[in-house]
């Protein structure tokens, strides 16, 4: 029995060395550049707390699932799974593991630990679907916030140009 | 520009908007001066990322969409010249006035297509093509952090999964030797031609 107690103890300073030396992580996700200080260290996937989640990509984890407005993909928090795990009582969720279940393309920088997000598809199915031009935010000159939905009831020429 | 300018002034309304994005991963130092220059007076937008381009699945600039009143598309993914420049070598003359036309008579313009042409015209991506959107964001990002090799590498990616985009390969080449209209442009673009593609998707006007 000493043994394995002495196994416990080795397991514990593991898991206390591998969250102190949790590695923080850039994210970009549209206009959007998110610092996280601490990610759960994984050599493929990015675990972030569920606070983060919602700072990266607006998903809320509630009870139910991550959320996003009405839809909500369901992920189990009473025990371990590929979306979320819970380590020395902090919750950590799989942004990476979301993004594949949305068919979201994203692209790692595994040395400087950057991760880039590209569009959800879920925002452009109405466009394939049914033409619908999908929504958008992006600052104008001035720095103020240009969304497509604020043109509704108006005839909008979209163009886009390069000074190259 | 200026030409836009004076199209705007012509058929601005409560109900008609122009937002023009500039394609500048340079943002406002690249772009700023040729909005000031025309005096711009619609609502303009430099987009570092190429965000509109890779939304709406445009390969080139210009490029044009018309979205109704109710937020669907009229138009979609054409080379839209606001004139004829150098003596007819770029651009058109004829795109004027069918956007003229969709400001008077909104849905019964003839110009307007339906939904299902619309879709027909949405540029398909391959998988491999929907990873260049976050490829070409990572670049931008070490671009922004003055990592230039960094944002070689991503960029070069993003030219590699979707090699279909003008944009991707020409904001590049902007920042090498021959420029985005150089040897490498040019090689590219016949190739293409040559081909039976097209440098810009053909402007059909019926």
């Amino acid at each position: 029995m000493k043994s394995y107690k002495n196994i416990g103890l080795v397991l514990n300073a593991l898991l206390f060395s591998s969250v102190a030396n949790a590695q923080s992580a850039v994210v970009l996700y549209n206009e959007r550049v998110t610092e996280v200080d601490q990610t759960l260290p994984d050599a493929t996937e990015l675990w972030v707390k569920p606070e983060d989640l919602t700072r990266i990509n607006d998903f809320v984890l509630k009870p139910q699932g991550a959320c996003l407005d009405e839809l909500c993909i369901p992920v189990l928090q009473d025990r371990d799974s590929d979306m979320f795990v819970t380590r020395s009582n902090q919750g950590w969720f799989n942004v990476t593991g979301l993004a594949d279940k949305l068919q979201q393309a994203y692209m790692t920088d595994y040395g400087d630990g950057v991760w880039s997000f590209g569009t959800m598809p879920l925002e452009r199915q109405s466009f394939f679907n049914a033409g619908e031009a999908p929504d958008f935010e992006l600052p104008d000159r001035d720095g103020n916030i240009v969304r497509l939905s604020d043109f509704r009831g108006k005839k909008v020429l979209l163009l886009t140009w390069a000074s190259w | 520009m200026p030409v836009w300018q004076a199209i705007y002034d012509e058929l601005k309304s409560d109900t008609f908007e122009i937002i023009s994005v500039a394609q500048d991963t340079g943002g406002e130092a690249a772009a700023g001066a040729i909005f000031d220059n025309a005096n711009v007076t619609y609502t303009s937008i430099i987009d570092v990322n190429h965000h509109i381009s890779s939304l709406y699945n445009l390969l080139n600039v210009p490029s044009g969409v018309w979205i109704d009143e109710a937020g669907k598309i009229a138009r979609i993914n054409e080379g839209t010249y606001a004139k004829t420049y150098f003596d007819g070598a770029w651009g058109t003359d004829d795109y004027v006035p069918i956007v003229r036309d969709w400001v008077a008579n909104g849905a019964e313009s003839q110009y307007v297509w339906d939904s299902e042409k619309v879709q027909d015209n949405i540029f398909q991506r391959t998988p491999e093509a929907e990873m260049a959107q976050p490829a070409f964001r990572l670049g931008s990002y070490y671009f922004t952090n003055n990592n230039d090799e960094k944002a070689e590498q991503y960029w070069t990616l993003a030219q590699q999964l979707d090699p279909d985009s003008w944009n991707y390969l020409r904001q590049d080449l902007q920042y090498e030797d021959g420029g985005s209209a150089g040897p490498e442009w040019n090689e590219r673009r016949e190739r293409v031609e040559g081909a039976g593609g097209t440098y810009y998707a053909p402007l059909e006007i019926e």
